[in-house]
């Protein structure tokens, strides 16, 4: 059963009560909220998602009004992941954000049986497409671009590869854009269901798209990666996808993932063995059509 | 620097290298660490390893890579091979033999 199947009145019940348990790629996260309109957010956003019954939940996170002697008029909100606190309060319109952020956390620091690259994932032809990037480099525009336009949604944040198997997992979340990436996506994808624009926070607005119904249901299938293109948005600047040294995508890769050095030597022959089999480019784009093009023809020649 | 100082490997078959197109990526199983090596600071790595049962010289490691490399004798190589010696002795790499 999908959370779209459930009514409304009985996922506003599970999240404030038991705790609404769904699976998020390989993570089955239990999430309780008594906040109504977190609630009324995430209804739509996580419509497609499948309701968890019987499994044991990796990441169990509540999102808590939190009352502030010092502002006492002022709402916030604080969000826990196994009943502690990693992050300070935030304003309580910011609320959807808070609970995404730390989910991501949660992901990013639990998650040691997977390599975690800095990436976003998407997949087409049967092939997995790196696009590792700092925050900035407009990486959740582009996977946003890219998979309303038949690419298959992994990640838009996290490249998980199992390091023995070689395999990327999909952990299909929703994308947060941010500031003028709202307005850009809402032009060139009408189609594009995105969430209510959050403000004020401390990447400055964002609004969260939800993922294709389709990459939802997939989630289950893995994939090999194929190619690692290292993406840039830069304003007005004329396409350019340029093979990258194997050497230099190795580092570049190393260096942005969250626990690299922690797997120690499964790190080192799994990046090895992902760089040797995949084909790697450098990417600066300006305009979707064009990239999308460019990318379309990338993974049409396998 | 004194370039009388001498310098061996340490554990150089416990190394997982990896060669780029000229490049290198040496895992050190001990540090837990990868580092990036060019063509050079690998050469003074196999150089060292290659007589594993006597230290050698700055001189002779400027000597060799000077051979190797065909480079003409220049007062600032010998700084920059002592300072790249002692920051692999750092890394753990090699070691100094006093």
């Amino acid at each position: 059963m999908i959370v779209e199947q459930v009514p409304v009145e009985r996922f506003v019940s599970l999240l404030s009560e038991q705790g609404l348990r769904v699976k998020l790629g390989p993570f089955n996260v239990q999430i309780r909220t008594k906040l109504l309109q977190l609630a009324s957010q995430l209804y739509p956003l996580y419509a497609n998602y499948e309701l968890v019954e019987d499994e044991i939940a990796e990441f169990h996170v509540q999102v808590l009004p939190k009352h502030s002697v010092r502002r006492p008029f002022a709402s916030f909100v604080r969000f826990l992941i196994d009943g502690q606190s990693p992050f300070p309060s935030f304003p309580s319109d910011q609320a959807l954000a808070v609970l995404e952020w730390g989910i991501n956390l949660a992901v990013a620091v639990r998650t040691n049986h997977l390599l975690l690259f800095h990436s976003a994932v998407v997949e087409r032809n049967d092939g997995a497409m790196l696009l590792p990037a700092w925050p900035g480099s407009g990486k959740t525009t582009l996977c946003t671009a890219l998979v309303h336009r038949g690419y298959r949604l992994f990640s838009d944040e996290f490249g998980l590869m199992d390091p023995q198997l070689g395999d990327f997992l999909p952990v299909p979340r929703l994308m947060p854009l941010k500031n003028q990436s709202i307005g850009v996506i809402r032009n060139y994808l009408p189609e594009a269901v995105l969430g209510d624009e959050i403000f004020n926070t401390q990447k400055g607005t964002v609004a969260h798209v939800r993922p294709p119904k389709e990459s939802i249901q997939r989630a289950g299938e893995t994939a090999k990666a194929k190619w690692i293109v290292f993406p840039k948005w830069v304003a007005n600047a004329p396409l350019k996808l340029e093979p990258l040294p194997q050497s230099e995508a190795f580092l570049l890769l190393a260096s942005n993932s969250f626990n690299y050095g922690m797997l120690g030597e499964t790190s080192f022959k799994a990046v090895t063995q992902l760089v040797r089999t995949c084909r790697c480019y450098k990417l600066v784009y300006s305009d979707f059509d064009r990239v999308i093009a460019a990318l379309n023809e990338l993974t049409d020649d396998t | 620097m004194s370039s009388k100082t001498s310098w061996r490997s340490v554990n150089f078959s416990s190394l997982h290298i990896e060669e780029w197109n000229g490049e290198y990526t040496v895992f050190h199983p001990e540090s837990g660490k990868t580092h990036f090596l060019n063509q050079m600071g690998f050469q003074i790595l196999v150089d060292l390893h290659s007589r594993p049962l006597s230290a050698i010289s700055v001189d002779e490691i400027c000597q060799n890579l000077m051979n190797q490399f065909q480079l003409q004798s220049d007062t600032t190589f010998s700084d920059q091979v002592s300072k790249t010696l002692h920051r692999f002795d750092e890394l753990g790499l090699i070691e100094q033999v006093k």
